[in-house]
């Protein structure tokens, strides 16, 4: 077996979203011979999701439309070599970052002197009864499939969660001609005023709500706080939700989609620790949500800031101030005040209140009862909690069930409970489930073959 | 960018240009992927590659509904047969 071909960068930027783009684009401006690497097939990340047809994308916040030209725009006039549908695997031993390319069907190898990582965020899903369902997505899912396809889900939808993303969704399906039949919010926003004058600080936040709030207003889709879903069941072709409301009473809603959310977390799910350069191993910066998650507007900052950090670190110097960091700061207060304005007042989602049969890790078809179970033997480590019942173990590493997995230990008192949620999901190689075929390819004897050099 | 046809378990799918797997799968109203080895069901959650529940079989190749480009000709699957 002979190494892959190694292709070389001054920095690879991984993610394609607003950090990955706004850190290549400042690198670049600078002489840096940059890479980013995507792992769908276009450019934007999450928010900005192209129009699978290439027609401009609609419906974004004035804010966020704005940064997208800016972003695509720059990019279009940068020198950065762009690869997409590129999975990043991760780093190995000796430094080099590994991507599988699916358009080739092979392993890509780059060795870089620095790596920007910009993998973004995740959603948080409580985990509920039938949440595992098809016609269940996660309220992000069904915005980027909006995005994607400019169609709306035909038939009756419900969201349910936490927050202000599960609003901004019901206003652009009711926008698009299908409105929700009803918003879920564990929190109850209107009777938190001391956070909502808070706001006033950030009106583009403010205003975008409020928009928001008045179209659902119009279409009269009732915003039902302090209740929360508890339940998801499919019977014949119909999903029945159950809603437990703020006294308590329980209630029951059929549809044909639920979209859920309840917040958004870091994707930093066995990520490569962030650090210097060491021998062989390249500089590693963390940018936007996946090292915070504040949202798109930070993300841009972040990515500013993070590419400052990189020139810096590679030239020489100081590490260059334009307000990036303020911004990005800006950004963490207006999201500490969301937070405490939607705080969950319903707790029914509380993961120790679930019944046994519910499905905690989906990749593994684990249940809540399973991990009760395990949690009942002795003293168990983080490591055997993982191990004995492959708790974050699955093909999404933990992404959807790691932070239940890390709740219900700690209410069991019987395990000793993980500090942090490394422990439990670890920090592993490959990251994604690399199809052995592309494996195979990488380990063509290069030799012999003229590979063209980049 | 093309539009065209893949099969999904036999059946004739049209995709539009650019759409992935998921997407045209949605459009034809398929939600139900099956089921992976481990049992657990498969179908579009997150949207962005993180979930791995969109899991598929293309030409082969286990890759995520959600984040691959429809291919004319393609020929999709199920991990593991549907009920
Ligand atoms: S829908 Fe989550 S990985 Fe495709």
């Amino acid at each position: 077996m002979s190494r892959p071909q190694e292709h070389r960068c001054d920095v690879l930027v991984v993610g394609g979203g607003t950090a990955g783009m706004a850190a290549a684009v400042e690198l670049a401006a600078t002489g840096i011979r940059v890479e980013i690497c995507e792992q769908s097939a276009r450019l934007g990340g999450a928010i900005h999701r192209q129009p699978a047809d290439g027609s401009p994308a609609a419906g974004l916040p004035r804010a966020l439309g704005a940064q997208w030209q800016r972003l695509s725009q720059s990019l279009a006039h940068a020198d950065i070599v762009q690869r997409t549908r590129h999975i990043f695997l991760g780093i190995d031993s000796d430094g080099l970052a590994l991507f599988e390319d699916r358009a080739a069907g092979t392993v890509r190898t780059v060795r870089a002197a620095a790596v920007v990582l910009a993998v973004g965020a995740v959603e948080r899903i409580a985990p509920r009864p039938g949440w595992q369902l098809a016609g269940v997505t996660t309220a992000g899912g069904m915005q980027v499939m909006m995005k994607e396809t400019g169609r709306v889900p035909s038939g009756r939808i419900l969201i349910a969660g936490n927050g202000p993303l599960p609003i901004a969704l019901a206003a652009q399906l009711t926008k698009l001609g299908n409105p929700p039949v009803a918003v879920i919010e564990s929190g109850d926003p209107l009777r938190r005023p001391g956070a909502a004058l808070g706001l006033i600080a950030h009106p583009h936040i403010a205003s975008e709500a409020l928009g928001h709030l008045a179209r659902l207003a119009v279409a009269g889709v009732p915003w039902r706080r302090a209740a929360a879903l508890t339940a998801i069941e499919r019977r014949g072709e119909t999903l029945f939700a159950t809603i437990v409301d703020r006294g308590g009473r329980t209630t029951q809603i059929g549809v044909d989609w639920i979209a859920l959310h309840d917040g958004i977390r870091c994707n930093a799910f066995g990520l490569p620790a962030s650090g210097d350069a060491i021998d062989s191993r390249p500089l590693i910066v963390r940018a936007g949500d996946c090292r915070e998650a504040l949202g798109a507007i930070a993300a841009e900052a972040d990515g500013r800031r993070a590419a400052h950090a990189v020139i810096a670190a590679l030239r020489g110097g100081k590490i260059a101030r334009d307000g990036s960091s303020r911004r990005v700061a800006g950004q963490r207060m207006a999201q500490a005040l969301l937070s405490e304005l939607f705080r969950p007042v319903n707790l029914a989602n509380d993961p120790r209140h679930l019944a046994d049969d519910t499905i905690l890790c989906r990749c593994e078809n684990k249940t809540v009862g399973d991990l009760r179970w395990l949690l009942g033997q002795e003293g168990l480590s983080p490591r055997e909690i993982k191990l004995n019942g492959r708790f974050g173990m699955g093909a999404c590493q933990g992404r959807f069930c790691a932070d239940s997995v890390m709740a219900i230990t700690a209410a069991s008192r019987s395990a000793s409970v993980p500090e942090d949620i490394e422990q439990l999901t670890g920090s592993r190689w490959p990251l994604r489930p690399v199809s052995i075929a592309s494996l195979a390819a990488t380990e063509t004897p290069t030799a012999d073959t003229n590979h063209p050099t980049e | 960018m093309r539009s065209g046809q893949f099969t999904w378990q036999g059946q004739t799918i049209s995709f539009r240009p650019g759409e992935t797997i998921a997407a045209a799968l949605a459009g034809a109203g398929i939600g139900d992927l099956g089921r992976d080895g481990a049992g657990a069901g498969l179908r579009y959650f997150c949207g962005i590659g993180a979930c791995q529940s969109c899991l598929v079989r293309a030409d082969g190749r286990i890759v995520e509904a959600c984040l691959t480009p429809a291919r004319d000709g393609a020929v999709i699957a199920a991990l593991e047969p549907l009920a």
